[in-house]
């Protein structure tokens, strides 16, 4: 350990300043979430459309977001676009804009790929049974596909909840602008950022936790479309075997 | 062993009694003289195809066909995968626009001019349609299954729904599934509840896509009785396209036999496994049976 000896007392001092950080970082992250979620639905249908401008932009859209840094995108929102404009956004809006353009992009295909996992003869019933488009879409296509793709909707939750570290690079105070900070203050990297380290994984955890279980149990449900008798816990272990229900 | 063996104790009904045989681009035309397209009774034909052209691709899937249907038929489609028959199901259904002619529904001209016309619209629900595949929503239970569209489209209540959805179930034999899910069914009930679906939409004409093409024999003839039953009971017109012939024998009105996107023979059981001389349609009916 080299003779390093923790001070557990800065620990303790900055705790209620990296709470307050944290209450941000989620803040952004739950704003970017439901955004997200939103957008990438008509930019998912956009990328199925059989006509091919709105096809070709929706996949441009994606391609650009999907195969650039995230931190340059960020920078580019906070130092470009001002340029380009002549309007200033605040690191905070800037952070906002970044991050839901970037997961848009990720949700986008994760919807797409869900809506194409729909058997076309499901949707054909539907248009049998006289339901319009819309009905299609919101009765039987997008239920199937967020179940179908939960799990990868959930990683990428958990993706972008430890992606807004990036944000303290434009000087939005979040938990890692706090902790870095903090740390410039009293020289105390370690305990700092490794309560930093553990508050991160004290959120992103329980999430992955349950983005396993719901795995699972999808999985069992697919094996033979029963119930798992395994306990939520048993579950949730990473590596649990799935137990097949018996009918 | 002849084709006779393939059907038993056939009922005798006076449309099977107006068969004649005549040649047609070179092969056997089993035709009911009464049935031919434009000279059908008043109030009698529900589908009336003319012409029907479909390609994909440079593939020519069919090629000219007329096909009628009389109201409370059933009509058994047999032929080789490829040969038109899903096609020109879809084709009725609205699912498939053909190339070039027309379909016309209940007196009403449905497609035209390479387009579907603004009557489809009004008559659409008059056309039911279950799939090969089990199309059942997974996400819903049966009931949901079943009064989703009349709810969603029609306006239908929910304890009218019920009541519709639990008549409709009773009629193929699943009023005690209604609030299973699909998943917990076996292949032949899902299929039921799939009919019973249609039910809901009160159709006149349900067009069946190989249904029980994924069922064992005996589940396959439940499914086929519901069809049966929905006909002698209430109806309904059936457009069938199975490869079961001692169904076609026994249930059918009409048997269309399609090849390679043309209706080969089109003619009462008895007149197209009896008295055919189409050397296709008997190879077929060997290759199946066997």
């Amino acid at each position: 350990m080299n003779g390093y000896k923790f001070d557990w007392d800065v620990v303790a001092n900055a705790l209620p300043s990296m709470l307050q950080g944290l209450g941000l970082t989620l803040q952004i992250t739950v704003i970017t979430i439901v955004l997200s979620m939103i957008l990438a639905i008509p930019v998912a249908v956009g990328r199925m459309s059989k006509i091919e401008v709105i096809r070709w932009a929706a996949q441009g859209y994606i391609e650009i977001f999907r195969c650039t840094p995230l931190l340059v995108q960020l920078f580019w929102i906070f130092y470009a676009l001002p340029a380009l404009t002549g309007v200033t956004l605040p690191g905070y809006a800037s952070a906002v804009i970044a991050l839901t353009a970037n997961l848009t992009a990720f949700m986008a295909e994760t919807y797409r790929s869900g809506f194409q996992s729909v058997p076309v003869e499901q949707v054909e019933a539907g248009r049998m049974l006289q339901l319009n488009r819309f009905q299609q879409l919101r009765y039987i296509i997008v239920p199937q596909a967020m179940r179908q793709q939960l799990p990868v909707i959930l990683s990428l939750n958990i993706s972008l909840f430890k992606d807004t570290a990036l944000v303290s690079t434009i000087a939005v105070s979040d938990l890692m602008f706090i902790s870095n900070t903090i740390s410039a203050q009293n020289y105390r990297a370690l305990e700092i950022f490794t309560l930093a380290a553990f508050i991160y994984f004290a959120i992103a955890f329980p999430v992955s936790l349950i983005t396993s279980a719901i795995e699972r149990r999808m999985q069992n449900n697919a094996a033979l479309g029963g119930a798992s008798r395994t306990s939520i816990w048993a579950r949730m272990m990473p590596g649990a075997r799935v137990v097949v229900a018996s009918r | 062993m002849s084709h006779s063996a393939l059907t038993p104790q056939l009922p005798t009904s006076p449309a099977r009694k107006d068969n004649e045989v005549s040649e047609q681009k070179g092969s056997t035309q089993v035709t009911a003289p009464q049935q031919t397209p434009g000279q059908f009774g008043a109030g009698q034909v529900l589908v009336e195809a003319r012409g029907l052209q479909k390609s994909f691709g440079i593939r020519k899937i069919l090629r000219n066909v007329d096909f009628t249907m009389n109201k409370g038929d059933i009509t058994v489609i047999i032929g080789k995968s490829g040969s038109g028959k899903s096609t020109l199901l879809r084709a009725l259904a609205g699912l498939t626009d053909p190339d070039e002619g027309e379909i016309v529904v209940d007196g009403h001209t449905v497609f035209a001019e390479q387009k579907r016309t603004k009557e489809w619209e009004n008559i659409r629900s008059e056309v039911g349609m279950v799939f090969q595949t089990y199309t059942l929503w997974p996400h819903m239970n049966v009931l949901d299954n079943l009064v989703l569209a009349p709810r969603k489209t029609r306006g239908v209540g929910a304890a009218e729904g019920r009541d519709r959805a639990e008549a409709a179930l009773a009629e193929v034999g699943m009023a005690h599934h209604i609030l299973s899910r699909p998943t917990q069914l076996s292949g032949g009930e899902r299929q039921r509840v799939a009919i019973a679906r249609a039910l809901m939409m009160k159709p006149k004409l349900l067009l069946c896509d190989e249904i029980t093409s994924a069922l064992d024999p005996p589940v396959a003839a439940e499914v086929l009785d519901v069809l049966r039953r929905l006909k002698e009971e209430d109806g309904i017109a059936v457009a069938l396209v199975t490869h079961d012939m001692a169904f076609a024998s026994k249930a059918a009105d009409r048997v269309v036999f399609f090849h390679e996107g043309e209706i080969a023979v089109n003619a009462t059981p008895e007149a197209a496994f009896d008295n055919c001389d189409n050397e296709d349609l008997k190879k077929f009916v060997d290759a199946v049976r066997f």
